[in-house]
């Protein structure tokens, strides 16, 4: 199969401290600040999104028939395809990843049945039940009209799907990719994740990246914000929701590969304060690199959510180009060069490595 | 480029637990369509779907979909006689929609009754698609690449497809791909609700169709490198030998009225096979018997492959919409229509709708020797995938 | 039932189950085309209108058979309010 190069040409990030494209997220990580956290339900205090910041981002008439996490998706999504230029008619696919999908229409729709029978369904409340909604809905506001994939998995969902979007213009079956993940804040989901001993500093948002073929993008004047020269997703031996042992990488040595065998300046890893699945990526991290560079994550930062992982390769990029790694802690960044490894690890043994470096 | 084959076979479908009860139903053109029992039904037209029969094995601390999906597999991967080492290497994608949602709407509704039932961390654990994939993976010892994807009724389908890419990418030599959906409230509740569904078994491609039926199931196919095939000798079903995804990008629920996405997603899987429109002798259908979706779907196949010749039927007459795992019985249906050279039946289809320009194989399945064959499936939201299969003798 | 206290039933209806903007729908004037497509309609689709659909039969108690074609009743809520009435019978 063909191997073509594959460029970020645009970003668009919508978060409780980020709104734009690459400038904006530029901006934030030059110096970061945490995001505030509020109570969700009975669940612990996380990074809830301002109401006023979607109203901005969507059109009322639209927003009507729109649910909220479907809002984000699209809002973010915009941002990228605008800062990138690209022309979705010359054919534009579409990879969103998600933790939690649409849980607030999965409940209101079972509370409308609950509440008052078959008279209580809500015809416009079912497609939301169903996953692929936040892609339906992103494909028909951006015209994507390639391939239109969902992927669930916990943790990495985000970077899992520049993976995938990455594998689909690299061996050519589309020119262009926009690919990004999506969740947002719910108070039953926040108990459930408790419930199950994820303790994780949750957030919500979205963060999308158009991905195109180098060739493709320079041709057309694009500008290109960095290269992902390498990626891959394995998976490590681990009970579903649990946390494994063992500690080889094969997608960090496989993404290693396909960028020329570079040896990683800097990590930003997934870690956002679960301390069992924390350790194991350390340890994953080791294993793999010997001396761990510096590493950034995040994710106390900005609250975990399916979007971090995206956002991560855009700072990433961010990092290549201008030699800084942000301070989870907010000190002074480091100074850092060379490519970057965009690195996730999640319960149950989801694991992608990606290798970004400045274009 | 390497070329794929499908080398192993799991299923359990309405008719049963395991491919042979289910090929038998098929062949035999037997509906599975009937009165619910896992769901209340009160209160709604339709109180009909396909549900799998009898105990469905596994443990119960387990969901329904869990061990629908793990049957499946099993069985798909005993049938390739893949070792505990060559499963460490193998890749698992899975097509998934509902995910654990019966045990979890049963938490849910005992919850709203001022209940407060035990197990629900693990229900709600089960909940997310994603689960599944852990489950198989963690349970059968799969430890190459491993991803879910949810694209609504054609999950199943995009799984045998991202499989496909992952060994013709050369990221894997052997792969295991499927898709599963246990009967949910939700899913039911939802399809009424937005008058879908037939109160009567469906009728696809019959000029008076009123409508879907649900049901349920699990199907996983092992796929491995033709090389890989040959050099253990195992035996090959079929070859899986292009796919096309595109997506409509027109409305959350209704399929695009020209199906132009429908004959892109076509034309792509004949492009990346190499083969020609003629070439194609059988039509999986996606078929669900909607009035929208039939008579879109037999223009969309009328303008890739001209009218008339061509076989085309709907198995969705025989086990309703599986929903997420419908891509993959599909699949597994149209595999054996080469190796058996039969092609099942519309089983329900009494007066045909004129509008449709083809022979929808009523009632009775039909001797044919079919080189290629295409499945079908057309999801909410429109997200089309046409897979291509490829007699293993060619 | 009056027409005008169906088409303010409507106008809840139009808030409470598919998220319209209150202000919004008290602006709606019974001759205000539904359809989308139609100019200076409120842009309502299919699934807009088996919303509608399902809402009106529970608020009204009326029954909407889906073999009838009952789009042109759907024009407006002058249209619609008739209809209802008439298939709602003698007080």
């Amino acid at each position: 199969m063909d191997r073509r190069a594959v460029v970020v040409t645009g970003v668009g990030v919508v978060n409780s401290v980020v709104v734009g494209a690459s400038p904006a997220l530029g901006t934030w990580l030059a110096q970061p600040r945490a995001a505030a956290r509020v109570a969700v339900g009975h669940g612990r205090p996380a990074a809830r999104l301002p109401e006023a910041t979607l109203a901005g981002l969507v059109d009322p008439a639209e927003g009507r028939r729109l649910s909220r996490v479907c809002q984000l998706t699209i809002a973010a999504a915009r941002l990228a395809v605008a800062e990138s230029g690209v022309d979705p008619a010359c054919g534009l696919g579409l990879v969103v990843g998600t933790e939690l999908g649409d849980f607030t229409s999965t409940i209101a729709f079972a509370d409308g049945y609950l509440a008052r029978g078959a008279a209580g369904l809500s015809a416009l409340l079912f497609p939301n039940t169903v996953m692929n909604t936040m892609a339906a809905t992103t494909a028909i506001a951006v015209a994507a009209r390639e391939l239109a994939l969902t992927l669930n998995v916990p943790t990495v969902a985000g970077e899992l799907a520049v993976a995938r979007g990455f594998a689909a213009v690299a061996s050519g079956r589309v020119d262009a990719v926009l690919a990004g993940g999506v969740d947002e804040l719910d108070p039953l989901v926040a108990e459930m994740l408790d419930a199950l001993g994820d303790d994780a500093v949750r957030g919500e948002g979205a963060t999308f990246l158009v991905l195109e073929a180098e060739a493709v993008a320079r041709a057309r004047g694009a500008a290109v914000l960095g290269r992902i020269d390498g990626a891959a997703w394995r998976s490590l031996a681990a009970r579903p929701w649990g946390v494994g042992r063992r500690a080889e990488s094969r997608a960090i040595d496989e993404a290693r590969r396909r960028a020329g065998g570079r040896v990683p300046g800097f990590v930003y890893a997934s870690a956002s304060g679960d301390a069992e699945r924390d350790g194991w990526e350390s340890r994953v991290l080791a294993a793999a690199l010997g001396d761990v560079p510096p590493a950034a994550s995040l994710g106390a930062l900005l609250g975990q959510h399916g979007g971090l992982g995206a956002l991560r390769v855009a700072a990433a990029a961010w990092t290549a180009r201008s030699g800084l790694l942000p301070d989870d802690a907010g000190g002074p960044p480091a100074r850092v060069s060379g490519p970057g490894l965009v690195h996730g690890l999640a319960r149950g043994g989801g694991h992608v490595a990606l290798m970004v470096s400045a274009a | 480029m390497r070329r794929v084959v499908v080398t192993g076979l799991g299923a359990v479908t309405p008719f049963g637990a395991g491919i042979k009860p289910y090929w038998a139903g098929l062949a035999g053109g037997a509906c599975a369509i009937r009165p619910l029992t896992l769901i209340d039904a009160g209160g709604f037209r339709c109180r009909i779907a396909a549900e799998v029969p009898g105990a469905t094995g596994g443990s119960p601390r387990r969901s329904r979909a869990d061990r629908l999906a793990l049957g499946a597999a099993l069985e798909a991967l005993e049938d390739a006689g893949l070792t505990a080492a060559d499963r460490a290497d193998t890749a698992l994608v899975t097509g998934a929609v509902g995910g654990g949602m019966l045990e979890a709407e049963a938490w849910y509704w005992a919850r709203a009754r001022g209940e407060r039932p035990p197990g629900w961390a693990a229900a709600l654990r089960a909940i997310l698609p994603g689960s599944h994939a852990e489950t198989l993976g963690h349970r059968l010892g799969l430890g190459g690449p491993r991803h879910t994807v949810v694209t609504a009724c054609s999950s199943g389908a995009v799984a045998l497809a991202e499989a496909a890419d992952l060994i013709a990418d050369g990221v894997v030599d052997v792969a295991l791909a499927g898709g599963v959906d246990a009967m949910t409230r939700m899913c039911f509740m939802g399809f009424n609700a937005l008058k879908l569904l037939d109160p009567e078994p469906c009728r696809p491609f019959d000029r008076d169709r009123r409508g879907m039926s649900i049901g349920e199931g699990a199907a996983f196919v092992v796929l491995e490198t033709a090389e890989r095939a040959r050099a253990r000798g195992v035996r090959v079903y079929a070859e899986l030998a292009g796919h096309g995804m595109t997506t409509d990008a027109f409305h959350v629920t209704a399929p695009e009225p020209e199906g132009d996405g429908m004959v892109r997603a076509m034309r792509a899987a004949l492009a990346a096979a190499g083969e020609s429109a003629a070439a194609v002798g059988y039509v999986n259908a996606h078929g669900t018997a909607t009035s929208q979706n039939d008579r879109i779907e037999a223009r969309a196949i009328a303008r890739v492959f001209g009218e008339g010749r061509l076989l085309v039927s709907s198995i969705k007459s025989m086990i309703g919409h599986t929903m997420a795992a419908a891509g993959g019985l599909e699949a597994v249906a149209t595999i054996l229509t080469l190796t058996e050279a039969l092609i099942p039946p519309t089983a329900t289809l009494v007066t045909p709708d004129p509008e449709v320009a083809f022979d929808c194989v009523p009632g009775v399945a039909r001797e044919a020797a079919v080189e290629c064959a295409i499945s079908n499936s057309f999801g909410f939201g429109g997200q089309n995938v046409t897979l291509l299969f490829r007699h293993a003798a060619s | 039932m009056e027409a005008k206290e169906v088409i303010d039933e409507l106008k809840t209806i139009l808030v409470a189950r598919l998220k319209f903007d209150p202000r919004r729908a008290a602006e709606v004037a019974e001759t205000t085309p539904l359809p989308k497509g139609v100019e200076g309609s409120i842009g309502l689709d299919s699934l807009d209108f088996i919303e509608l659909s399902i809402a009106i039969e529970e608020k009204f108690d009326v029954v909407m058979d889906e073999s009838e074609d009952l789009s042109a009743h759907f024009a407006s809520f002058d249209t619609l309010s008739r209809f209802i009435v008439g298939r709602r019978g003698p007080a």
